[in-house]
């Protein structure tokens, strides 16, 4: 998946190759899930997914928020 | 509402320090059964969208405090607990299954090199969408290809190795031994890149990919 996040650097390596957006991926996508216990908040309404394929789906629709947000925010700053 | 976050399991070393803040600040906490440590924090739940971006890179700051050290099972950031009793409840039922996959992953790391084709746009001076198809059909190909040179070229320092194809692109996951991790990149970066494709490695991660199923789906996580 390419990036679409500037890369950010955690520990002030030059070799790292760490972006927000494998954070992002590996953190909400990678390792233990505990199904039925998923839970967002989108405007103060909670919405609870239950399962893998949802999630996943969420996920990418909070990527297209975040970098939607992330626009919105530098449009705003100029 | 406040709710348990789970960063990650690891087995017990006392030379290992913890990390000293977690997501949104919160204090980290280690529950211990055998030589399992699962670390967890108290967080105000539910998480509003527009703080989720800091809370992963908090939450991951805090897994590869850990994952420095030792090997480690991360869990997903949005995977939560009503209470501590019910981790201490998942710890019980599930301690065998994380403590098999973390001495079998103790000396391992994931790797990841990504192979995806560059965009690219029809020429104006295009007649028909045809040559545009079979360009764009070759270079999926070519990316095709290329992620199993790729994967041909790690295969000696990888017994295990995973392809995914994603909606970009194709995924490929590699256990290498810690320490081999500058290798990978070397023996990737040495695959010669055909034009209109494109690749990027990372890594280290923990060998999320690579968990075995018990661990991946255990039990009880289908309880809320």
């Amino acid at each position: 998946m390419p990036a679409d996040f500037e890369p950010i650097t955690l520990t002030g390596s030059a070799e790292e190759d760490v972006s927000l957006l494998d954070i992002i991926d590996h953190v909400l996508n990678a390792g233990v899930v505990i199904h039925g216990s998923l839970v967002i908040s989108v405007a103060g309404v909670d919405l609870v997914y239950v399962g893998l394929n949802v999630v996943l789906t969420s996920v990418e629709t909070a990527l297209r928020s975040l970098k939607a947000e992330g626009r919105s925010e530098a449009r705003s700053s100029k | 509402m406040s709710r348990i976050i789970v960063y990650c399991g690891f087995l017990h070393d006392e030379k290992l320090e913890l990390p000293g803040r977690g997501v949104g600040g919160s204090a980290v906490n280690v529950l211990a059964q055998e030589r399992l440590r699962l670390l967890w924090s108290e967080v105000a739940w539910p998480f509003e969208p527009a703080g989720l971006q800091q809370k992963a890179v908090e939450f991951h700051q805090v897994v590869q405090h850990v994952f420095q050290r030792a090997a480690v099972v991360p869990f997903r950031l949005l995977s939560i607990f009503e209470n501590v009793a019910a981790l201490e409840k998942f710890a019980a039922e599930n301690i065998a299954a994380f403590t098999a996959d973390l001495e079998r992953l103790r000396n391992y790391v994931q790797m990841e090199s990504v192979v995806y084709v560059i965009q690219q746009r029809a020429p104006e001076q295009e007649k028909s969408g045809k040559g545009y198809l079979e360009r764009k059909a070759e270079v999926f190909r070519l990316s095709v290809d290329h992620a199993a040179s790729i994967r041909a070229a790690v295969q000696p320092m990888s017994d295990h190795i995973q392809v995914r194809e994603v909606k970009s692109g194709t995924r490929i996951f590699a256990l290498v031994r810690r320490g081999e991790e500058a290798r990978f990149r070397e023996v990737v970066e040495a695959v010669p890149l055909p034009e209109s494709v494109s690749r990027r490695v990372s890594g280290p991660w923990p060998a999320a990919e690579f968990l075995s199923s018990a661990v991946k789906k255990p039990h009880g996580a289908e309880q809320p």
